[in-house]
């Protein structure tokens, strides 16, 4: 949940008018004057794969110390009081060259984002509240960060929240990442024995508390302001927006929910030069990605590579190729569950990043890709998908309490074939009934996986149906 | 937790509608007002506060958009998803009742989009949904039923009731008021919103999540409030329902009469169901300077007691030290007889339940037989000006102007339980204007938080002098209140706590037309009996010892047969056998507030009048009538024959009786305060002030009526019960 | 002769007065019973009643009951016992007592006339709670 839902939900906004203005003069402005912080253009055609010295997270393995000390020698905390004094606008301005979009799905620009914080406060404090409440099947990334290199997340706490004048960090961490946040928390001592953090952190004359916050399980408490309430200690259920956290955030205070990997490549960010990560990937996709790869492949991983990158490359290259060969390739979800899976036609040559996978009709999403091969039972999984969803489903609105769990029901039906092939039309219809107009995204969560089925593996479903009514049919017979 | 973020939420959400602008909690109370906006609903242009929510603004040009879970009184959950509408350019439909308008937006709510949208939600509510509407006691006026009859589909495709059909839940117990069929639940959650934010009580609660969520107290422990009725309201569909009523009617086959409650000095509004010539239900009715749409559950299901107990024929006590009920002409010819022996050695105490008709025309009538002797059985001080300045002895600032209060002294009264209506405003006034309450009395939890200043009445006097460390907090408030209960001024120091009160109340500095100074009274008719000319309290009866004492429902045995001379003959009319028809010699049966059209005046001064729902039982008729009547008999006939005629005369005493709705201002506050000071006993004793009504369980048996209703004797017990419970 | 002329119509007419007990009697009996019959007394049931059978009348109108005179104009059917209703209404050829396959079972319960509108009737009571539960005064 960590991911998809909760840019999704940013990215919407812009429908709501007020946003869209900004976004769009934002836009105007870049083309004809190109002020501070636009992206270099683009000129590079092929991308990937890393270079090594290229890699942000040098530690992703866990072969190296994770503690500070290792993090030092692999850079970490290294003239961050430089990068702290040159203040939150020089930040803000690094971030926006970069190109940064949230790595948490929907690729809200990140400096745009922390840039809607740092204007003048009326007397309430202001947070950072750093997304760790990585639930979505599929994704793996986040927890490689914080188990491997959490200080880079520590770090980047410090520097987005200098760029947002935020007074502390939470870092809201899923309940069953044990490990995950045990690490974290020893990170944290360590910074704040090291004088990182804390009162006049690194030395710069700037205060700022990092805490840590277990969550109880829950992949709504993934979505922004259901983590919010969560932190407050309420029922992890999601707010009506407007207000957005940047007005009423965590205790009424304005807050900004990012991603675990945003904050995490902030740093580097900030050391190397926005222009650096800008020369990764293609034009309003820069930078590079922690992929996940799972499923039907030979060695499933996790890897930071380029945007930009063909999934094809990627999975011939870092996870060993799909099992049993290309041609068994039967489709991949690309970007963890909840986005919309493509058949193999579609994977010959998909662009892994934002917009390569929205031609597609699909999404990066956090970019976990879950690879299937002719031996799955695409419709059953699915529909496991689905029963997910409706487990998690926090039962506030209406759509999404009674639609997914109706969608559940339809989906087992198809798996065995009990249906009637107008029903598939029905579902279709039922999906796009809940998309859109629930409270949060995990709606739209659930019913692009639905979507995604009906639309590419429509034949399957009417295959199934014909098999299981002939079967019913020569049973009465006999 | 809820005051802080919700206001918050609330200010940030109304004034920053830009993302940019920044809201400052000074800025709420600025001058200048955000210039109004313009929007287009279904292309009719309107214009608006910004900041309006698009349901708001489409109320406003009278186009109504469908809604479950949004209720104007409560915070907006937005959850239930019935009020999507389109917005241009907007590619999903937006939640209408949260979301604030901008400038320019057009809103459609009658588009393709919208109407896919209501029927989405719609099918989806219903796939959960029982239909088991012939059977349900919401039939009729449900919320559910209408509008999936507007707005729904006309034909289900719920395919998988073949399969695996709905959801089923198991029923709750929450109390002897409230009957649960959880299966019939939307989640709409404005019950829950309801307990916590009007209520006060944080009882209810969801549990489970996704289609397994239920609505319950998380615990097995009962919903108990003074207000908890107001969620069978609430309910829009029919998980809530009233458990007295149930399977008794249907709203189609009820009539249904405006009527004014007297169970309280509030006069909450009601609306009286009959059916057959019973009544079957009581509803509250909207009146925003009372009750608003709020009842407090005494007023909403005290109603069956009209229904025990009741004195349905006249009695005499025969030789034999019996009652023996007889016709009326036998009652009224030995009633009248032994008035005529006694002279002018007659006296009367009202009760609390009188209207003020019956007493206008009993006290013409005691004072053509030459006695002066009336008093009402609730005391109030008669030193300084006593009740001679209606400013003595009113909510001066009215029910609704508590709201505005920014301080609130609370001497010697649980408004909680005496007037849940009023506290539920201070609470209102608490959770959204950062109201600040003090109280002197004993410790009672009011559903808010406040300073507690102790039982001694010196405390008072402390205020006053400044030394007192709330002082300086009641002197900077702009709008402060200081409500004394009415109960604590029996005590033999009531002159000088009243005085030594108003004193308290003229040192204050309040803003223009602010009135610090409010009695809260406990019963029905204080007010109009003091405003007719009734002496308040029984005093006089005890050194006067008529010979014939004439009851008007007086049930709180305020006095007693050894307070009365050897052989004094008691007279009880009234509506209910309780204590005060045990010690009567002669019976007149009165009618009911249900069976009468009457006239009552609540604690703020406000005449309102009843209106007859059903009639009288047996031979009961309405009082005026029984005194007109009986006057006849005793040869002093009282020059009104109608309710026209005794109206005017009621108009003669004082004309704001007549004048219904509305609440006359009193004035010669100076006066009074000035008068004060000259009462005999100035010194407060150091007997610490009490209330009697001090927790839940006392709140529901008061008076004749309720005191007879099985339905509160339940809640008595229920509360009995929760308090042996674990939870 | 007296066919002819109608005389022998004056001498049953007289003929039935005289059967019924003369003048007197038959008027009392056209007064309380509006007829005036000749029949053979068949036979007498308990509570007096007498059933007479005259077969010159046609069918339906042969058998037929005087009811006691005690019952004076308050007659009406249920005062005829059920064998006895049978006979009158032909049910059985031969009258009740001299029926000899008439069943007597110890069960069969004596015969009663229909109380309805005497104090003895039947009245049916509300099973319903009232509306309204009237104040008892506490006995002393």
């Amino acid at each position: 949940m960590a991911g998809t839902i909760v840019r999704i939900t940013n990215a919407a906004r812009n429908h709501y008018g007020f946003l869209a203005a900004n976004c769009s003069n934002v836009q105007a402005a870049l083309l004809s004057t190109l002020p501070p912080g636009t992206p270099p253009p683009q000129t590079k055609t092929t991308f990937g794969p890393l270079a090594d010295e290229d890699r942000i997270f040098t530690n992703l393995y866990g072969k190296h110390d994770w503690r500070l000390k290792g993090a030092l020698k692999r850079g970490d905390w290294y003239k961050t009081k430089e990068i702290l004094v040159k203040g939150a606008d020089w930040i803000i301005n690094e971030v926006k060259t970069s190109g940064l979009r949230g790595r948490g799905g929907a690729g809200f620009p990140s400096g745009m984002k922390w840039s809607f914080m740092n204007k003048p406060g009326d007397g309430r404090p202001k947070y950072l509240v750093v997304n760790a409440d990585e639930g979505e099947p599929g994704t793996c990334k986040d927890r490689e960060i914080m188990r491997h290199d959490p200080h880079k997340l520590v770090e980047g706490c410090l520097i987005a929240g200098k760029a947002m004048g935020a007074k502390a960090a939470y870092i809201y961490i899923r309940g069953e990442f044990y490990n995950e946040a045990s690490n974290m928390q020893v990170a944290i001592a360590e910074a704040y024995q090291a004088g990182l953090l804390g009162k006049n952190a690194c030395g710069s004359g700037y205060d700022f508390d990092v805490y840590m916050h277990r969550g109880a399980g829950a992949y709504i408490c993934g979505e922004e302001t259901a983590l919010i309430e969560s932190l407050e200690g309420k029922q992890g259920k999601p707010r009506l927006k407007p207000p957005f956290p940047a007005d009423v955030g965590v205790f009424g205070c304005p807050t900004t929910v990012t991603n675990v990997e945003t904050v995490a490549v902030a740093p580097t960010i900030c050391r190397r030069g926005g222009t650096w990560f800008a020369s990764f990937g293609r034009t309003r996709n820069s930078g590079t990605k922690l992929f996940n790869i799972s499923g039907h492949v030979n060695r499933p991983c996790t890897v930071e590579e380029e945007m930009s990158i063909t999934f094809k490359e990627l999975v011939e290259r870092h996870a060993g190729g799909i099992l049993g060969g290309w041609d068994n390739l039967l489709a991949i979800i690309p970007g963890g569950s909840s986005t919309p899976l493509i058949p193999k036609s579609v994977c010959e040559d998909v662009i892994m990043d934002f917009d390569g996978l929205v031609a597609a009709q699909t999404s990066l999403g956090t970019a976990a890709i879950i690879v299937m091969n002719k031996q799955t039972d695409i419709v059953k999984a699915i529909a496991r998908l689905i029963m997910f969803y409706k487990h998690e489903s926090c039962g506030q609105c209406t759509p999404c309490r009674e639609g997914i769990n109706w969608m559940n029901k339809i989906m087992y039906r198809f798996v065995d074939g009990n249906a009637k092939p107008e029903e598939i039309d029905m579902l279709w219809e039922l999906s796009k009934q809940i998309e859109g107009h629930t409270i949060c995204a995990l709606g739209d969560g659930a019913a692009w996986p639905v979507q995604g089925l009906i639309r590419h593996f429509r034949p399957e479903l009417e295959e199934r149906m014909r098999k299981f009514h002939g079967q019913e049919r020569s049973a009465a017979q006999c | 937790m809820l005051r802080t973020t919700l206001i918050k939420a609330l200010n940030a959400a109304k004034l920053s509608p830009k993302h940019v602008s920044v809201v400052s909690r000074a800025s709420s109370d600025v001058a200048k007002k955000p210039e109004k906006i313009e929007v287009f609903i279904d292309d009719q242009p309107v214009l608006v506060e910004p900041g309006t929510t698009v349901l708001q603004a489409a109320a406003l040009i009278g186009i109504e958009i469908p809604r479950f879970c949004y209720h104007e009184r409560l915070a907006v959950a937005g959850n239930c998803r019935m009020c999507l509408v389109e917005v241009e350019k907007s590619p999903k439909p937006v939640a209408a009742c949260a979301m604030p308008v901008m400038k320019g937006w057009r809103i459609k709510t009658e588009s393709e989009m919208t109407k896919k949208a209501r029927e989405g939600v719609m099918e989806f509510l219903l796939v959960n949904h029982p239909l088991d509407c012939p059977i349900c006691d919401q039939g009729g006026e449900c919320d559910l039923q209408d509008q999936s009859m507007a707005f729904g589909s006309d034909r289900s495709r719920f395919t998988d009731i073949d399969f695996s059909g709905k959801r089923a839940v198991e029923d709750k117990d929450i109390g002897p008021l409230i009957k649960t069929i959880m299966t019939r639940c939307i989640h709409c959650t404005r019950c829950i919103r309801f307990a916590s934010e009007v209520a006060g009580v944080d009882d209810l609660g969801t549990t489970g999540r996704g289609s397994g969520m239920e609505i319950g107290t998380y615990v097995q422990k009962f919903f108990l409030s003074e207000l908890s009725g107001n969620v069978i309201d609430l309910c829009p569909v029919g998980a809530l329902t009233s458990k007295p009523y149930s399977f008794t009617a249907r709203p189609w086959e009820i009539r249904k009469i405006d009527s004014i409650d007297v169970l309280d000095a509030i006069g909450s509004n009601i609306v009286v169901s009959t059916r057959t010539g019973e009544v079957m239900r009581i509803l509250p009715r909207t009146n925003e300077e009372i009750n608003e749409e709020w009842l407090s559950d005494k007023a909403r299901f005290a109603y069956d007691g009209l229904k025990r107990q009741r004195l349905v024929t006249p009695m005499l006590r025969g030789s034999d030290g019996e009652l023996t009920p007889v016709d009326w002409e036998t009652a009224l010819l030995s009633v009248g007889k032994v008035l005529r022996n006694a002279g002018s050695s007659v006296g009367a105490i009202a009760g609390g339940l009188a209207d003020a008709e019956a007493l206008v025309a009993l006290k013409d009538l005691l004072n053509r037989l030459g006695s002066e002797d009336l008093c009402t059985e609730h005391t109030f001080p008669m030193d300084g000006s006593g009740s001679d300045l209606r400013s003595n002895y009113l909510l001066n600032n009215k029910i609704a102007g508590a709201e505005d209060a920014d301080f609130v002294l609370l001497i010697g009264t649980n408004p909680r339980f005496e007037a849940p209506l009023l506290n539920s405003r201070l609470r209102k006034a608490y959770v959204h204007k950062e109201l600040d309450v003090a109280l002197v009395g004993p410790k009672v939890d009011l559903t808010y938080e406040y300073d507690h200043l102790g039982d001694d009445p010196n405390v008072i006097s402390e205020i006053a002098s400044g030394k007192h460390p709330i002082a300086k907090k009641l002197k900077a408030a702009k709008k402060p209140l200081i409500i004394l209960g009415a109960d604590i001024l029996q005590r033999p120091d009531g002159g000088a706590l009243l005085a030594a009160v108003q004193s308290l109340a003229a040192s204050t500095t309040p803003s223009e037309g602010w009135k610090v100074f409010n009695i809260l009274h406990k019963v029905a008719s204080q007010v109009a009996a003091l405003d007719i000319g009734y002496t308040p309290g029984v005093d006089k009866i005890r050194e006067n010892s008529p010979k014939v004492l004439f009851l008007l429902g007086a049930d709180e045995a305020a006095i007693d047969k050894s307070d009365l001379p050897e052989g004094c003959f008691v007279i009880y009319q009234g509506h209910h056998g309780d204590q005060g028809a045990v010690i009567a010699d002669a019976i007149l049966p009165g009618a009911a507030y249900t069976e009468k059209q009457a006239t009552y005046v609540n604690t703020e001064g406000r005449a309102q009048q009843t209106l007859q729902a059903v009639s009288p039982p047996g031979q009961a008729r309405e009082d005026w009538k029984i005194i007109r009547a009986l006057s006849e008999v005793i040869r002093v006939p009282l020059p009104y024959d109608n309710l026209n005629e005794i109206r005017c005369r009621l108009h003669d005493v004082a004309p704001h009786l007549t004048r219904y709705g509305e609440a006359e201002n009193a004035n010669y506050f100076k006066q009074a305060e000035e008068l004060a000071k000259t009462a005999k006993s100035s010194n407060l004793s150091g007997s610490p002030i009490d209330v009697k009504i001090k927790e839940l369980k006392d709140f529901y048996m008061t008076d004749a009526i309720s005191r007879a209703s099985p339905t509160m004797a339940k809640c008595v017990q229920a509360v009995l019960k929760q308090k042996q419970s674990k939870y | 002769m007296a066919r002819y002329l109608g005389i022998d119509k004056v001498f049953s007419v007289l003929n039935i007065i005289k059967e019924n007990g003369g003048l007197r009697a038959s008027l009392y009996k056209l007064y309380r019973m509006d007829e005036l019959k000749l029949g053979t007394l068949v036979g007498t049931d308990k509570y007096g009643n007498k059933y007479y059978q005259n077969k010159r009348f046609f069918y339906g109108r042969n058998r037929w009951v005087e009811y006691a005179p005690q019952y004076y104009l308050d007659y009406d059917g249920s005062q005829v016992p059920a064998e006895w209703y049978g006979w009158l209404h032909y049910k059985t050829d031969l009258p009740p007592d001299q029926e000899p396959f008439r069943p007597k079972y110890k069960w069969m319960l004596d015969h009663v006339e229909n109380p309805s509108g005497t104090p003895g009737q039947y009245m049916p009571y509300s099973t319903t709670t009232p509306k309204i539960e009237a104040w008892i005064p506490p006995k002393k």
